[in-house]
């Protein structure tokens, strides 16, 4: 009896010290969060230089998402603050200098970044750091695995440009000629559309580029004329593809014209010379089916006195994202205010609310995956014409 | 065939625009021997005036052109006499002035987006005739950037050399020293040619307006193309500038027959180069006027 008593004894006492120890274990994962006084998160933008549009857009976005959060106590009681970088426009060594400096001075650990060149040249900087980055802008092919705490919630432009030319093969259409840009974003998709065009079974009779913001492309659309392509496709960004449909149209071409933006600023530039241009993009509108989407909308509106265009909704999307993963880190506990254990949660669990509807989900190669749409412009207006599944 | 009258009559055009700019730019540059870089920011601005009348106020084109000249002139006097004036008078080197030269580029160019936005702008509803001579296409603007040159530079030709005036900002181009010894005051020559010079600038950039439409950033370009023609055409030589500006707008628009677009922007430093190295008084710059 007393042999049997002291059995249960030990079994009890082992299964206390079990229970300590399990409790222990639990106690030390949920580690109180170290929390610091601000969330200091950075952006480089373009917020000078010949595409200065863009740094305007994306910084509104951006200011109405911290705005939104900070009025709502900010994430999980502590504020966002944002510090914005220069990258001049799509440069490099300004990228460099703006990163720098955000992670010197600012001591962030989360970066919105844009534009490719610069993106590329951080992307260093991020890993050896351990910054989270987040693109919403860049749309260069090179993005992909620059960095493993890089990720992107914007289509690159090279899945759009492949969208453009399966719809233009399902027209029937065999001879392409491309005017893109002389950079990184322009060059990445001329790369891919190219073979993927190619294999379509077409041909490309003529592969023209310029200069971001070049006033004088009357050479180019010569050409372009001259190979009598049966469309042109137009791989610029905002604000060349305005100039160059005005061009295009100013030479008596009849050619359907196929590209992958389209903003304010394109239609101001190329006017009643954009009817009936095709093109394929991210496209944020707000619905009643998507309530955050209306309250962005009108929210932006009211701040700025115009309507958000899609890279106002990338910006503004990718401040929510970066909160919802503190708030994920957060929940860890410990030393959780790092890049790398935002990346980590995001891999963790991939899917995270979109702004333009439902969630949008990170794949492996760190793009996040979207539908993107086709519109055509219609009396100075983009009409939707259809949602496009990149292949 | 016409494929290259095509370019042909675009290398006109462009060369067109470009000889306007560096005669603008060549006249204070030859008088003053001020590497006036602010000559980009103030055309910018010009176009912005041009706009700003023609476009939200509806007046008259030719109105508004003359607003958008009255502008740069004033800003043109302004630089010089507020900026380079003041260095030269406390004899600052020509690093110094040149330095002052690219800090109100900067200040100008930001102070244009600051006050008219940062997108491009356009004249609402202005649409200019297309024409076609065979196989060859230009538009209303396009004949405009043309006949604006056979005005204006046969009109300041006549300027310089049969007006008092004129004759003393040859007589400045020639020796400032010299001139200044016979009595001229250069102080306001050199106000005048700023004056002048700017208001010029104002032409092209109305019609670049009209054509393509007008953003904060054009300057850059429009300033190193007026740069590098009065190079190439010699300094001190209106001839040479205007030369210089067709001969750019030539080979830039022709060159790239051939050769892919990628090099366009290339191709106006290869001239440069040339010229530097195998003619550095530039075409016509033996004969100074």
């Amino acid at each position: 009896m007393v042999k049997k008593s002291g059995w249960l004894v030990k079994f009890l006492a082992a299964g206390l010290a079990a229970a300590t120890l399990g409790l222990g274990l639990t106690a030390q994962a949920a580690e109180k969060p170290q929390d610091p006084k601000v969330f200091n998160i950075g952006a480089i933008l373009a917020m000078s230089g010949k595409a200065n549009w863009y740094g305007t857009v994306m910084s509104q976005g951006i200011l109405q998402a911290v705005d939104e959060i900070n009025a709502k106590g900010g994430v999980d009681g502590i504020k966002l603050k944002v510090s914005i970088g220069d990258n001049k426009s799509g440069s490099a060594q300004a990228g460099v200098d703006a990163m720098n400096r955000l992670i010197d001075i600012d001591h962030v650990q989360a970066v919105l970044t844009s534009f490719s060149p610069p993106t590329l040249a951080i992307a260093p900087i991020a890993d050896q750091k351990k910054i989270f980055l987040i693109n919403g802008g860049g749309v260069s092919q090179a993005l992909i695995g620059a960095s493993k705490y890089l990720f992107h919630n914007r289509s690159l432009a090279s899945d759009l440009g492949r969208a453009a030319a399966a719809y233009a093969q399902a027209q029937g259409w065999k001879k392409m000629a491309m005017l893109s840009w002389n950079t990184d974003a322009g060059e990445s998709v001329v790369n891919v559309v190219k073979p993927y065009w190619e294999k379509l079974g077409g041909t490309i009779t003529a592969s023209e580029t310029m200069a971001v913001g070049a006033a004088n492309i009357d050479t180019q659309i010569a050409k372009i004329k001259a190979s009598n392509p049966d469309f042109v496709a137009l791989w610029l960004f905002s604000p060349d593809p305005g100039l160059a449909m005005k061009r295009i149209r100013e030479l008596g071409m009849k050619q359907p014209v196929l590209g992958i933006e389209y903003t304010a600023d394109i239609q101001k530039i190329g006017g009643s010379y954009m009817e009936g241009y095709r093109y394929f993009s991210d496209y944020f509108t707000p619905s009643a089916a998507n309530p955050w989407s209306e309250a962005f909308y009108n929210g932006y509106m009211k701040r700025y006195g115009v309507a958000p265009e899609f890279y106002a909704a990338n910006y503004y999307e990718g401040v929510y994202v970066i909160a919802d993963l503190i708030r994920r880190a957060r929940a860890q506990g410990g030393d959780y205010w790092h890049g790398d254990k935002l990346a980590a949660a995001l891999r963790a669990n991939p899917a995270v609310d979109s702004v333009y509807g439902g969630k949008m989900v990170f794949q492996a190669n760190g793009v996040a995956k979207k539908r993107v749409a086709m519109f055509v412009v219609e009396n100075g207006k983009q009409k939707f014409i259809k949602y496009v599944d990149i292949k | 065939m016409s494929l290259f009258l095509q370019l042909f009559v675009n290398g006109l055009i462009g060369g067109a625009h470009y000889a306007l700019l560096a005669v603008g730019f060549g006249l204070i540059f030859a008088t003053t021997r001020i590497v006036h870089f602010a000559y980009g920011p103030i055309y910018t601005i010009a176009a912005y005036v041009a706009w700003v009348t023609a476009g939200p106020l509806h007046w008259p084109l030719p109105l508004a052109m003359l607003a958008a000249a009255m502008v740069a002139a004033l800003l043109g006097v302004f630089s010089y006499q507020f900026l380079y004036r003041p260095i030269e008078e406390r004899q600052g080197s020509t690093l110094v002035v040149l330095i002052a030269s690219l800090g109100l580029f900067i200040v100008l160019e930001n102070l244009t987006g600051i006050v008219f936005g940062t997108g491009g702008q356009t004249v609402a509803g202005f649409e200019g005739g297309i024409h076609f001579i065979g196989p060859v296409f230009f538009t209303t603007v396009n004949v405009w950037q043309i006949v604006s040159v056979l005005i204006l530079v046969p009109v300041l030709a006549v300027f310089l050399r049969r007006a008092r005036p004129g004759k003393a900002i040859l007589a400045m181009t020639d020796n400032a020293e010299m001139a200044r010894i016979v009595g001229i005051d250069t102080v306001k020559v050199s106000m005048l040619v700023f004056a002048l010079g700017s208001a010029i600038s104002a032409v092209p950039a109305t019609l670049i307006l009209l054509r393509d439409g007008a953003n904060p950033s054009m300057g850059f370009l429009a300033v190193f193309i007026a740069f590098v023609a009065v190079v190439v055409g010699g300094i001190g030589s209106l001839r040479g500038a205007v030369a210089g500006g067709f001969a750019l707008g030539m080979i830039e628009s022709l060159g790239l027959w051939q050769i892919p677009t990628e090099w366009q922007n290339s191709i106006s430093f290869v001239v440069l180069f040339l010229v530097v190295l195998l003619r550095p008084q530039g075409l016509f710059g033996a004969a100074r006027r």
